[in-house]
């Protein structure tokens, strides 16, 4: 059976910028992976390119063995769903009218249900109160989980984490992290872009560690931590510890 | 002076007795107009406007005009202000006399004004969109539009539209124009005039409105699996359109005073009517004031609906009237 997510060899530059430079890795159903590297590693470009909102150059990713670059993009959209770094709330709607746009613009659903999928799924990510708050009116972490829940009333395949949690102040950290921790136990299938290194150690299945635009290594998150192979990994973890 | 949005004083910052005389003022000059349109179109819809009376007769006034001079005349040193407080009271006789017809004026003037914006704003949301987000094609076409509408005069337009081109022929040719409350030919000539105008330049104010939208909004749409128009549509235009809202306000007062330009191509709205009792009676001064004071006051009730209307569609985080995060 095919996998669920699959990089074969994907290249990606911007003018003479190569990117990415030839990834190739696969995660299967319930996969939670957390890929980490320095800034400009190509870490977000490779997130962009499963969901087509960066098209790569070469190579191919597939989603249950399907060529993305051969799926509407629409279709593939709805499949895999993304949570942004700045959050991207649709500001003039209210945190149940950004779940309810997609459901009824994209799923059909009549506006009933859809208000009832909304806040089944504002009440997983803890906002049951804040429904009716625009986003405005919401603390950075709030509008991360109203994020996490546009996604989620989607019923996507895969979900997309581009840095979560880097524009929130550090006491907001924690109950984004604890919504995706409760996603990852639930089977929800996860490919993370984090620089949250104790989120990658106690939830990744697997940790990809990119550097300058290539996988330069890749394990589990006690293997890649404790004893990582390249003193690229090393030098990076170290860089962080200090 | 400007309040927090930047802009102009709204009559609702007003202290108390200041806010209270405009709308007092604004409750009768609305009072008035209304009723007088009533009168002439339901209970004297056959009379013809210049054979209209005015509610309160002139004569009246004429006679306190009159007993002010003779008074004066023999005041000796008051006699310098009673001469001016009767000058006044004759140019508030001649204001009444004239008020029928300038209703008149002033209903097509607003019908012009509100129509030509609404079907003009129609024409300016595609315009601005595809300036903003279509392919180089509609980008360039959108751009020549805005461009020569932009770049022509206005009145230029409206020779050409009424002069230059058949355009009246071919309105007459629709049922029941001129008949009823359906304006005659003229009048949609001016329609079509303002609309076509305005769009360019309605078009600019909501591109800039457009672009001040975060980008993120519509990628965050397009993720959700929303195509780039359905995305536009739900989620750029109801944040553009609210920024467009001051902008498009300023357009709209531009409007209702460019409207006079009608009169230019014989339609009878407030300038045309004051110009024609100017060349009756030579008391130009007098009526161009009057007929002033009327634009002043559809253009103050215009800013103030507008600025209630901003208020009523606000959105927290959203809009002029907040700030962005």
């Amino acid at each position: 059976m095919a996998r669920l997510l699959e990089f074969d060899d994907v290249h990606q530059a911007f003018g003479d910028e190569n990117v990415l430079r030839g990834i190739s890795f696969g995660m299967d159903r319930t996969d939670v992976e957390v890929v980490i590297g320095p800034s400009g590693s190509g870490k977000s470009t490779l997130l962009r390119c499963v969901n087509r909102l960066t098209e790569f150059d070469a190579g191919d990713i597939r989603l249950n063995g399907e060529s993305v670059t051969a799926m509407d993009v629409d279709a593939l959209r709805r499949r895999v769903g993304m949570v942004f770094q700045g959050f991207n709330l649709f500001a003039h709607r209210t945190g149940r009218g950004n779940v309810t746009l997609g459901l009824t613009e994209v799923r059909d659903i009549p506006s009933g249900e859809a208000r009832r999928i909304a806040d089944e799924n504002l009440a997983r990510v803890g906002l049951s109160g804040q429904a009716d708050s625009y986003p405005a009116e919401l603390s950075g972490g709030q509008k991360q989980r109203v994020g996490i829940a546009r996604a989620l009333a989607m019923e996507p395949e895969l979900l997309l984490f581009d840095e979560p949690t880097s524009a929130l102040d550090p006491e907001l950290i924690g109950e984004v992290l604890e919504v995706m921790r409760d996603l990852a136990e639930e089977g929800m299938t996860m490919l993370v872009v984090s620089h949250e290194m104790g989120f990658a150690r106690s939830v990744a299945d697997t940790v990809t560690f990119l550097d300058d635009g290539i996988v330069a290594e890749r394990g589990p998150p006690e293997q890649l931590f404790e004893h990582p192979e390249r003193d690229r990994t090393r030098e990076f973890l170290g860089e962080l510890d200090t | 002076m400007t309040d927090r949005r930047g802009r102009g004083v709204d009559v609702g910052d007003l202290p108390g007795a200041r806010r209270l005389v405009l709308v007092g003022v604004g409750v009768l000059f609305w009072g008035w107009l209304l009723a007088r349109w009533l009168h002439d179109w339901v209970l004297a819809p056959d009379v013809n406007t210049s054979d209209r009376e005015p509610f309160v007769p002139p004569a009246r006034l004429e006679a306190v005009a009159e007993q002010l001079h003779d008074l004066a005349a023999g005041a000796g040193a008051a006699a310098g202000l009673l001469e001016w407080l009767a000058g006044g009271v004759e140019f508030a006789a001649f204001g009444v006399d004239s008020m029928p017809a300038l209703a008149a004026g002033a209903w097509i003037t607003v019908y012009l004004t509100v129509l030509s914006i609404l079907l003009g704003l129609m024409i300016a949301i595609p315009l601005a969109v595809a300036r903003t987000y279509g392919g180089p094609v509609l980008r360039w076409i959108a751009l020549s539009y805005t461009e020569l509408i932009r770049g022509t005069p206005l009145l230029a337009q409206l020779f050409v539209l009424y002069f230059g081109l058949p355009t009246t022929r071919y309105i007459r040719e629709f049922h029941g124009v001129g008949e009823g409350f359906v304006p005659y030919a003229a009048i949609w000539v001016a329609v079509i005039g303002f609309t076509i105008n305005s769009s360019a330049y309605q078009a600019e104010y909501i591109r800039s409105a457009l672009q001040s939208v975060d980008p993120g909004q519509l990628v965050a749409a397009r993720s959700v699996g929303l195509s780039r128009l359905e995305g536009i549509r739900y989620v750029v235009l109801p944040q553009g359109l609210r920024y467009a809202i001051p902008g498009w306000t300023n357009e709209l007062v531009y409007l209702v005073k460019y409207s006079s330009l009608a009169a230019f191509i014989t339609v009878p709205e407030l300038f045309r009517a004051a110009r024609n009792i100017g060349s009756d009676t030579f008391r130009v001064l007098d009526i161009y004031l009057v007929a002033a004071l009327f634009y002043l006051a559809l253009v103050l009730t215009l800013s103030v609906a507008m600025s209630r209307f901003e208020a009523a569609v606000a959105i927290p985080g959203v809009g002029s009237a907040s700030e962005r995060d």
